[in-house]
Protein backbone atom coordinates (compact mmCIF):
# COMPACT_ATOMS: atom_id res chain seq x y z
CA UNK A 1 0.00 0.00 0.00
CA UNK A 2 2.49 2.56 -1.18
CA UNK A 3 1.80 6.17 -0.43
CA UNK A 4 2.33 8.74 -3.18
CA UNK A 5 2.41 12.29 -1.89
CA UNK A 6 2.02 14.65 -4.84
CA UNK A 7 2.52 17.70 -2.72
CA UNK A 8 5.83 16.85 -1.11
CA UNK A 9 6.52 14.66 -4.16
CA UNK A 10 7.37 11.51 -2.25
CA UNK A 11 6.74 7.84 -2.83
CA UNK A 12 7.02 5.38 0.05
CA UNK A 13 6.91 1.61 -0.41
CA UNK A 14 7.01 -1.19 2.14
CA UNK A 15 8.92 -4.44 1.64
CA UNK A 16 8.65 -7.19 4.25
CA UNK A 17 11.20 -9.96 4.80
CA UNK A 18 9.27 -13.06 5.86
CA UNK A 19 10.43 -16.53 6.83
CA UNK A 20 10.93 -18.98 9.70
CA UNK A 21 12.90 -18.22 12.85
CA UNK A 22 16.68 -17.89 12.40
CA UNK A 23 16.49 -18.07 8.60
CA UNK A 24 18.48 -14.85 8.18
CA UNK A 25 15.96 -12.04 7.73
CA UNK A 26 17.66 -9.70 10.16
CA UNK A 27 21.05 -10.69 8.71
CA UNK A 28 19.81 -9.52 5.29
CA UNK A 29 18.91 -6.12 6.70
CA UNK A 30 22.15 -5.85 8.63
CA UNK A 31 24.15 -6.53 5.50
CA UNK A 32 22.19 -3.94 3.53
CA UNK A 33 22.65 -1.44 6.33
CA UNK A 34 26.39 -2.01 6.41
CA UNK A 35 26.86 -1.62 2.66
CA UNK A 36 24.61 1.15 1.38
CA UNK A 37 25.92 4.73 1.42
CA UNK A 38 25.15 6.59 4.61
CA UNK A 39 22.99 9.18 2.83
CA UNK A 40 20.84 6.39 1.41
CA UNK A 41 19.94 4.71 4.65
CA UNK A 42 18.11 5.86 7.72
CA UNK A 43 18.46 4.49 11.22
CA UNK A 44 17.98 0.76 11.57
CA UNK A 45 15.62 -0.14 14.36
CA UNK A 46 15.55 -3.61 15.90
CA UNK A 47 12.96 -4.51 18.46
CA UNK A 48 14.74 -7.62 19.67
CA UNK A 49 15.01 -9.70 22.81
CA UNK A 50 18.20 -9.89 24.85
CA UNK A 51 19.04 -13.00 22.88
CA UNK A 52 19.03 -10.98 19.64
CA UNK A 53 15.89 -12.67 18.41
CA UNK A 54 13.48 -10.30 16.68
CA UNK A 55 10.58 -9.59 19.01
CA UNK A 56 8.42 -7.28 16.96
CA UNK A 57 10.27 -6.18 13.85
CA UNK A 58 13.44 -4.71 12.36
CA UNK A 59 13.03 -1.60 10.31
CA UNK A 60 15.39 -0.03 7.80
CA UNK A 61 14.42 2.93 5.62
CA UNK A 62 16.28 3.38 2.33
CA UNK A 63 16.11 6.42 0.13
CA UNK A 64 16.68 6.16 -3.61
CA UNK A 65 16.84 9.91 -4.06
CA UNK A 66 14.89 11.91 -6.62
CA UNK A 67 13.42 9.95 -9.47
CA UNK A 68 11.61 12.10 -11.99
CA UNK A 69 11.01 14.63 -9.27
CA UNK A 70 9.77 12.13 -6.67
CA UNK A 71 11.76 11.31 -3.55
CA UNK A 72 11.45 7.55 -3.51
CA UNK A 73 11.85 5.53 -0.34
CA UNK A 74 11.69 1.89 0.55
CA UNK A 75 10.89 0.82 4.08
CA UNK A 76 12.28 -2.63 4.81
CA UNK A 77 10.75 -4.62 7.63
CA UNK A 78 11.41 -8.09 8.98
CA UNK A 79 8.86 -10.13 10.89
CA UNK A 80 9.69 -12.16 13.98
CA UNK A 81 10.13 -15.70 12.73
CA UNK A 82 9.29 -17.66 15.83
CA UNK A 83 5.93 -19.38 15.62
CA UNK A 84 4.43 -17.80 18.74
CA UNK A 85 4.84 -14.22 17.53
CA UNK A 86 2.13 -14.50 14.91
CA UNK A 87 0.18 -11.47 16.10
CA UNK A 88 3.24 -9.30 15.47
CA UNK A 89 3.83 -10.88 12.07
CA UNK A 90 0.31 -10.15 10.99
CA UNK A 91 0.68 -6.50 11.97
CA UNK A 92 3.86 -6.00 10.00
CA UNK A 93 2.22 -7.29 6.83
CA UNK A 94 -0.30 -4.47 6.95
CA UNK A 95 0.16 -2.31 3.86
CA UNK A 96 2.90 -4.47 2.36
CA UNK A 97 3.94 -3.73 -1.25
CA UNK A 98 6.43 -6.52 -1.77
CA UNK A 99 7.69 -9.60 0.06
CA UNK A 100 11.05 -11.33 0.28
CA UNK A 101 10.55 -14.85 1.57
CA UNK A 102 13.79 -16.02 3.14
CA UNK A 103 13.93 -19.80 3.30
CA UNK A 104 16.47 -21.71 5.39
CA UNK A 105 18.05 -24.27 3.04
CA UNK A 106 19.05 -26.70 5.80
CA UNK A 107 17.35 -30.07 5.61
CA UNK A 108 16.14 -29.99 9.21
CA UNK A 109 14.54 -26.57 8.69
CA UNK A 110 12.54 -27.63 5.68
CA UNK A 111 9.26 -28.06 7.56
CA UNK A 112 9.75 -24.71 9.26
CA UNK A 113 9.90 -23.07 5.81
CA UNK A 114 6.69 -24.72 4.72
CA UNK A 115 4.96 -23.76 7.96
CA UNK A 116 6.10 -20.15 7.63
CA UNK A 117 4.94 -19.94 4.03
CA UNK A 118 1.49 -21.28 4.90
CA UNK A 119 1.36 -18.82 7.77
CA UNK A 120 2.27 -15.97 5.40
CA UNK A 121 -0.58 -16.84 3.05
CA UNK A 122 -3.00 -17.03 6.00
CA UNK A 123 -1.89 -13.67 7.35
CA UNK A 124 -2.06 -12.02 3.94
CA UNK A 125 -5.56 -13.39 3.47
CA UNK A 126 -6.58 -11.84 6.78
CA UNK A 127 -5.58 -8.46 5.36
CA UNK A 128 -7.58 -9.25 2.23
CA UNK A 129 -4.42 -9.77 0.19
CA UNK A 130 -3.35 -12.65 -2.03
CA UNK A 131 0.31 -13.55 -2.44
CA UNK A 132 -0.25 -13.88 -6.20
CA UNK A 133 -1.09 -10.18 -6.38
CA UNK A 134 2.00 -8.98 -4.50
CA UNK A 135 5.55 -9.14 -5.85
CA UNK A 136 7.38 -11.95 -4.04
CA UNK A 137 11.06 -12.81 -4.32
CA UNK A 138 12.25 -16.10 -2.84
CA UNK A 139 15.67 -16.26 -1.24
CA UNK A 140 17.19 -19.66 -0.50
CA UNK A 141 19.61 -18.79 2.25
CA UNK A 142 22.50 -20.63 3.93
CA UNK A 143 23.58 -22.36 0.72
CA UNK A 144 27.09 -22.69 2.17
CA UNK A 145 26.03 -25.13 4.89
CA UNK A 146 26.69 -28.86 4.46
CA UNK A 147 23.26 -30.48 4.81
CA UNK A 148 21.00 -28.45 2.54
CA UNK A 149 17.95 -29.23 0.41
CA UNK A 150 18.59 -28.96 -3.33
CA UNK A 151 17.34 -25.82 -5.03
CA UNK A 152 15.13 -27.97 -7.24
CA UNK A 153 13.36 -29.43 -4.22
CA UNK A 154 13.02 -26.02 -2.58
CA UNK A 155 11.54 -24.64 -5.76
CA UNK A 156 9.08 -27.47 -6.08
CA UNK A 157 7.87 -27.33 -2.50
CA UNK A 158 8.06 -23.65 -1.67
CA UNK A 159 7.60 -21.86 -4.96
CA UNK A 160 4.82 -23.37 -7.03
CA UNK A 161 3.90 -19.84 -8.11
CA UNK A 162 7.25 -19.57 -9.86
CA UNK A 163 8.31 -16.34 -8.17
CA UNK A 164 11.89 -15.32 -8.99
CA UNK A 165 14.48 -16.72 -6.60
CA UNK A 166 18.08 -16.20 -5.52
CA UNK A 167 20.47 -18.45 -3.66
CA UNK A 168 22.12 -16.67 -0.78
CA UNK A 169 24.60 -16.73 2.04
CA UNK A 170 23.30 -13.69 3.89
CA UNK A 171 26.03 -13.78 6.52
CA UNK A 172 28.58 -13.12 3.79
CA UNK A 173 26.24 -10.90 1.80
CA UNK A 174 25.95 -13.29 -1.15
CA UNK A 175 22.63 -12.80 -2.92
CA UNK A 176 21.41 -10.14 -0.48
CA UNK A 177 21.52 -7.20 -2.87
CA UNK A 178 20.28 -9.26 -5.84
CA UNK A 179 17.21 -10.11 -3.79
CA UNK A 180 16.66 -6.55 -2.61
CA UNK A 181 17.14 -5.04 -6.05
CA UNK A 182 14.66 -7.34 -7.66
CA UNK A 183 12.09 -6.84 -4.92
CA UNK A 184 12.39 -3.05 -5.26
CA UNK A 185 12.07 -3.18 -9.04
CA UNK A 186 9.04 -5.42 -8.94
CA UNK A 187 7.35 -3.12 -6.43
CA UNK A 188 8.05 -0.05 -8.56
CA UNK A 189 6.59 -1.83 -11.58
CA UNK A 190 3.30 -2.19 -9.73
CA UNK A 191 3.23 1.60 -9.33
CA UNK A 192 4.04 2.41 -12.93
CA UNK B 1 -12.07 3.26 2.26
CA UNK B 2 -9.38 3.09 -0.34
CA UNK B 3 -7.55 -0.16 -0.62
CA UNK B 4 -4.16 -0.53 -2.20
CA UNK B 5 -2.08 2.47 -3.17
CA UNK B 6 -3.22 5.85 -2.17
CA UNK B 7 -2.10 9.30 -3.08
CA UNK B 8 -2.17 12.73 -1.56
CA UNK B 9 -2.67 15.74 -3.82
CA UNK B 10 -1.48 19.30 -3.49
CA UNK B 11 -4.83 20.81 -2.46
CA UNK B 12 -5.49 18.10 0.14
CA UNK B 13 -1.99 18.46 1.49
CA UNK B 14 -2.50 22.17 2.11
CA UNK B 15 -5.91 21.63 3.74
CA UNK B 16 -4.31 19.07 6.05
CA UNK B 17 -1.39 21.36 6.71
CA UNK B 18 -3.71 24.20 7.77
CA UNK B 19 -5.58 21.92 10.18
CA UNK B 20 -2.33 20.72 11.75
CA UNK B 21 -1.04 24.29 12.10
CA UNK B 22 -4.21 25.37 13.88
CA UNK B 23 -4.04 22.36 16.17
CA UNK B 24 -0.46 23.07 17.09
CA UNK B 25 -1.05 26.72 17.84
CA UNK B 26 -4.30 26.29 19.75
CA UNK B 27 -2.99 23.43 21.90
CA UNK B 28 0.50 24.94 22.45
CA UNK B 29 2.02 21.67 21.33
CA UNK B 30 5.66 21.29 20.30
CA UNK B 31 4.93 19.51 17.07
CA UNK B 32 2.21 17.68 15.25
CA UNK B 33 2.63 14.78 12.84
CA UNK B 34 0.36 12.89 10.54
CA UNK B 35 1.40 9.31 9.80
CA UNK B 36 -0.10 6.72 7.49
CA UNK B 37 -1.13 3.69 9.51
CA UNK B 38 1.41 1.56 7.71
CA UNK B 39 4.13 3.75 9.24
CA UNK B 40 4.89 6.34 6.59
CA UNK B 41 5.14 9.98 7.54
CA UNK B 42 2.69 12.23 5.69
CA UNK B 43 3.44 15.59 7.26
CA UNK B 44 5.20 17.03 10.26
CA UNK B 45 4.96 20.59 11.50
CA UNK B 46 6.21 22.59 14.42
CA UNK B 47 9.57 22.34 16.12
CA UNK B 48 11.83 20.16 14.03
CA UNK B 49 11.95 17.08 16.26
CA UNK B 50 15.36 16.11 17.58
CA UNK B 51 14.76 12.52 16.55
CA UNK B 52 14.53 10.50 13.35
CA UNK B 53 10.95 11.06 12.16
CA UNK B 54 11.01 8.11 9.77
CA UNK B 55 11.80 5.69 12.59
CA UNK B 56 9.37 7.50 14.83
CA UNK B 57 6.60 7.01 12.25
CA UNK B 58 7.19 3.30 11.90
CA UNK B 59 7.21 2.84 15.68
CA UNK B 60 4.07 4.95 16.16
CA UNK B 61 2.24 2.82 13.60
CA UNK B 62 3.47 -0.36 15.28
CA UNK B 63 2.41 1.01 18.64
CA UNK B 64 -1.08 1.60 17.30
CA UNK B 65 -1.27 -1.76 15.61
CA UNK B 66 -0.18 -3.59 18.77
CA UNK B 67 -2.68 -1.67 20.87
CA UNK B 68 -5.46 -2.46 18.43
CA UNK B 69 -4.76 -6.15 19.01
CA UNK B 70 -4.77 -5.61 22.76
CA UNK B 71 -8.12 -3.83 22.43
CA UNK B 72 -9.54 -6.75 20.54
CA UNK B 73 -8.38 -9.15 23.23
CA UNK B 74 -10.19 -7.25 25.94
CA UNK B 75 -13.32 -7.08 23.80
CA UNK B 76 -12.96 -3.50 22.50
CA UNK B 77 -13.26 -2.63 18.82
CA UNK B 78 -10.12 -0.53 19.07
CA UNK B 79 -8.35 2.02 21.25
CA UNK B 80 -8.98 5.12 19.19
CA UNK B 81 -6.49 7.21 21.13
CA UNK B 82 -3.26 6.49 22.98
CA UNK B 83 -1.44 8.69 25.43
CA UNK B 84 2.16 8.26 26.49
CA UNK B 85 3.00 10.48 29.40
CA UNK B 86 6.61 11.30 30.18
CA UNK B 87 8.34 13.43 32.78
CA UNK B 88 8.72 16.35 30.38
CA UNK B 89 7.34 15.38 27.00
CA UNK B 90 4.21 13.43 26.20
CA UNK B 91 2.53 12.01 23.14
CA UNK B 92 -1.10 11.97 22.16
CA UNK B 93 -1.95 9.64 19.27
CA UNK B 94 -5.29 9.26 17.59
CA UNK B 95 -6.45 7.13 14.65
CA UNK B 96 -8.49 8.93 11.99
CA UNK B 97 -10.63 7.35 9.29
CA UNK B 98 -8.95 4.06 10.15
CA UNK B 99 -6.17 5.22 7.84
CA UNK B 100 -3.94 7.86 9.39
CA UNK B 101 -2.55 8.55 12.84
CA UNK B 102 -2.49 12.05 14.26
CA UNK B 103 0.38 12.53 16.70
CA UNK B 104 0.75 15.50 19.03
CA UNK B 105 4.04 15.96 20.87
CA UNK B 106 3.63 18.31 23.82
CA UNK B 107 5.44 19.34 26.97
CA UNK B 108 4.50 20.87 30.33
CA UNK B 109 3.61 24.21 28.76
CA UNK B 110 0.19 22.73 28.01
CA UNK B 111 -2.12 20.06 29.41
CA UNK B 112 -3.40 16.73 28.19
CA UNK B 113 -6.96 18.02 28.53
CA UNK B 114 -6.37 20.90 26.15
CA UNK B 115 -4.45 18.73 23.69
CA UNK B 116 -7.21 16.15 23.70
CA UNK B 117 -9.91 18.77 23.14
CA UNK B 118 -8.11 20.44 20.25
CA UNK B 119 -6.97 17.17 18.73
CA UNK B 120 -10.55 15.89 18.64
CA UNK B 121 -11.64 18.99 16.80
CA UNK B 122 -8.75 18.68 14.36
CA UNK B 123 -9.58 14.98 13.97
CA UNK B 124 -13.12 15.81 12.81
CA UNK B 125 -11.78 18.28 10.26
CA UNK B 126 -9.16 15.84 9.02
CA UNK B 127 -11.80 13.16 8.67
CA UNK B 128 -13.74 15.42 6.35
CA UNK B 129 -10.70 16.16 4.17
CA UNK B 130 -9.67 12.51 4.08
CA UNK B 131 -13.13 11.26 3.20
CA UNK B 132 -13.24 13.66 0.26
CA UNK B 133 -9.78 12.49 -0.78
CA UNK B 134 -10.79 8.83 -0.58
CA UNK B 135 -13.91 9.50 -2.66
CA UNK B 136 -11.77 11.22 -5.24
CA UNK B 137 -9.28 8.34 -5.24
CA UNK B 138 -11.96 5.73 -5.59
CA UNK B 139 -13.38 7.64 -8.50
CA UNK B 140 -10.11 8.22 -10.29
CA UNK B 141 -7.93 5.53 -8.80
CA UNK B 142 -6.48 3.93 -11.90
CA UNK B 143 -6.03 7.13 -13.85
CA UNK B 144 -4.49 8.92 -10.88
CA UNK B 145 -2.04 6.25 -9.90
CA UNK B 146 -0.91 5.43 -13.41
CA UNK B 147 -0.45 8.84 -14.98
CA UNK B 148 2.56 10.54 -13.42
CA UNK B 149 4.82 7.55 -12.93
CA UNK B 150 4.77 5.29 -15.95
CA UNK B 151 7.55 3.51 -17.81
CA UNK B 152 10.15 6.28 -17.67
CA UNK B 153 9.86 6.47 -13.93
CA UNK B 154 10.36 2.70 -13.63
CA UNK B 155 13.39 2.78 -15.93
CA UNK B 156 15.03 5.60 -14.05
CA UNK B 157 14.24 3.99 -10.70
CA UNK B 158 15.77 0.72 -11.86
CA UNK B 159 19.08 2.30 -12.77
CA UNK B 160 19.12 4.13 -9.44
CA UNK B 161 18.46 0.86 -7.62
CA UNK B 162 21.29 -0.81 -9.52
CA UNK B 163 23.79 1.88 -8.68
CA UNK B 164 22.86 2.30 -5.01
CA UNK B 165 22.27 -1.26 -3.93
CA UNK B 166 25.42 -3.19 -4.61
CA UNK B 167 28.22 -4.79 -2.65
Amino acid sequence: MSLINYSSREINCKIVYYGPGLCGKTTNLQHIYSRVPQETRGKMISLATEMDRTLFFDFLPLELGQIRGFRTRFHLYTVPGQVYYNASRKLILKGVDGIVFVADSQIDRFDANVESLVNMHDNLAEHGLAAEKIPVVMQYNKRDLPRVVSVGDLERELNPQGSPFYEAVALRGTGVFDTLKLACKLVLKTLG
Amino acid sequence: MVKGNWALFEEDFWSINAILQTLMRSSSARSVMLIDKTGQLINSIGEPPGFDVTSFSSLAAADFAANAQLAEMVGEKDFATLVHQGQNDSLYLSMIANRVILVVLFDRKTSLGLVRLKARRAGDELLEVLNKLFDKLQYRNEEVIATPLGAEFAAEAESEIDSLFSD
